[in-house]
């Protein structure tokens, strides 16, 4: 009981959510390719594809010597004839020939870039390549695969990654990720205090299962929200009928129908336990429906339906920075507002006596 | 526990001296650069202390409501 009314914790919370918010803003993104044009061709011709490039230094004199290759399966073909237009513009030649088509293992090309500055970037599955219908044996045009040159960024030292789709509301991981964090903390802490209720009996633990529910539930509806805003950012749409969208809004709908249910019961002590009940297989069927189901079918969230995770490629050392201190300091605040929550109705029950 | 609360908040603001050393390439950067992020910032942090100060604010009256009930 007594860490309901201690502050350091509290304090903690507002320390790292103050460093998450003002430190992950002022980190900038790194280097990237945002688009190509144009996006298809055809073998046996030479185009030129204009590249634009985001938070790129094609004009700087430390640029060094800037190189593009478009990449198909395992095969690095280089790109000719560079043309820088500006800083963040620059123009290639790239053909292939249809003799080469056969041996391509995709018709999805990634562009990739490099200079001294920016370092490596690229552009998944760029341009696609129109496969003609007849090899054309006269034809002069001829990709040719060259070694590819790595460079780090060495000069930018904190950078977090730049991700099609995503660009900089990337920085939207430290808040919409840990609002479920803390409602999945907050409804398994009630799960728990529900059990030692129905075991013991104590009325106190029937408080803390309730309170915790409610804060739990103002997390869940923040979740939705900042995940709704992301949503029309980078699918288009505010909800898209994604199985974790959904799941998360029956998830948020079984703990409301939660208060209902306390609500709709006069006498305390069977509200208390029927409760507690309902609690333990609410539980279970919220995490059937944020963390097992997405997992089985197709979702556009990271680490579902077959999609890589945020682990594997995208939550990098950068963004780990902010991440997991983002993920305890809103957690904390959960608590903080459970604990507030609880007090209050202590006080009230106290008066009530 | 006041020593360890310390030198977790001295690891964060080491953070600081990265900044120091302000590279080409964030200089270019396009929030940076048009210093909408300022504003992006100054708003959050506002919204966060106002948050965090009505939080301290309901403690307060919290703790003088328990302690009048126990007397």
């Amino acid at each position: 009981m007594n860490w309901l009314y201690t502050k350091w914790w509290k304090w903690l919370s507002a320390v790292l959510l103050f460093y998450v918010v003002i430190g992950s803003y002022m980190v900038p993104l790194s280097p990237g390719i945002s688009k190509i044009g144009p996006l298809s061709f055809s073998p046996d011709s030479i185009y030129t594809f204009t590249i634009s490039g985001y938070h790129t230094h094609f004009k700087d004199p430390g640029v060094g010597k800037i190189q593009f290759w478009f990449k198909s399966g395992n095969d690095y073909f280089q790109a000719k004839d560079l043309n820088i237009l500006s800083a963040n513009t620059g123009e290639v030649k790239f053909g292939i020939g249809s003799n080469q088509q056969d041996s391509l293992k995709t018709n999805n090309f990634d562009i990739i870039g490099n200079d001294d500055i920016d370092g490596t970037f690229a552009l998944r599955e760029g341009v696609t390549l129109i496969k003609a219908s007849k090899v054309d044996s006269s034809s002069t045009v001829n990709a040719t695969t060259g070694p590819v040159e790595v460079v780090h960024n060495k000069h930018q030292f904190l950078a977090f990654p730049y991700r099609e789709i995503l660009y900089e509301s990337i920085r939207n991981t430290f808040f919409h990720v840990p609002m479920w964090f803390v409602m999945t903390a907050l409804v398994f802490f009630s799960l728990v205090c529900s059990v030692i209720y129905l075991t013991k009996g104590n009325s106190l633990y029937d408080v803390f299962a309730h309170q915790s529910i409610v804060a739990a539930l103002l997390f869940g509806i923040c979740g939705l929200a900042t995940g709704m805003v992301w949503a029309k950012n980078t699918w288009g749409h505010y909800w898209v009928n994604d199985p974790k969208l959904n799941g998360a809004a029956v998830g948020v709908m079984i703990y409301f129908a939660y208060l209902v249910l306390r609500g709709s019961i006069t006498d305390e002590i069977k509200r208390a336990r029927i409760a507690a009940a309902y609690n333990i297989f609410s539980l279970v069927i919220f995490a059937l429906f944020i963390y097992i189901i997405p997992r089985l079918t197709d979702s556009l969230h990271p680490g579902n339906g077959g999609n890589p995770a945020f682990s594997k490629y995208d939550l990098d050392s950068s963004l780990r920075m902010f991440f997991y201190p983002a993920s305890i300091g809103w957690i904390l605040l959960g608590f903080w507002i459970f604990s507030i929550l609880t007090r209050l109705e202590l006080i009230k029950q106290k008066q009530e006596l | 526990m006041t020593r360890y609360f310390l030198t977790l908040i001295s690891f964060f603001l080491s953070l600081c001296t990265f900044a120091q050393g302000e590279s080409v390439a964030t200089s270019n950067n396009f929030m940076l650069s048009n210093h909408k992020v300022f504003v992006s910032v100054a708003v959050l942090t506002i919204i966060l202390l106002l948050i965090f100060s009505f939080l301290f604010w309901i403690e307060r009256r919290l703790k003088q409501l328990e302690d009048r009930q126990k007397n």
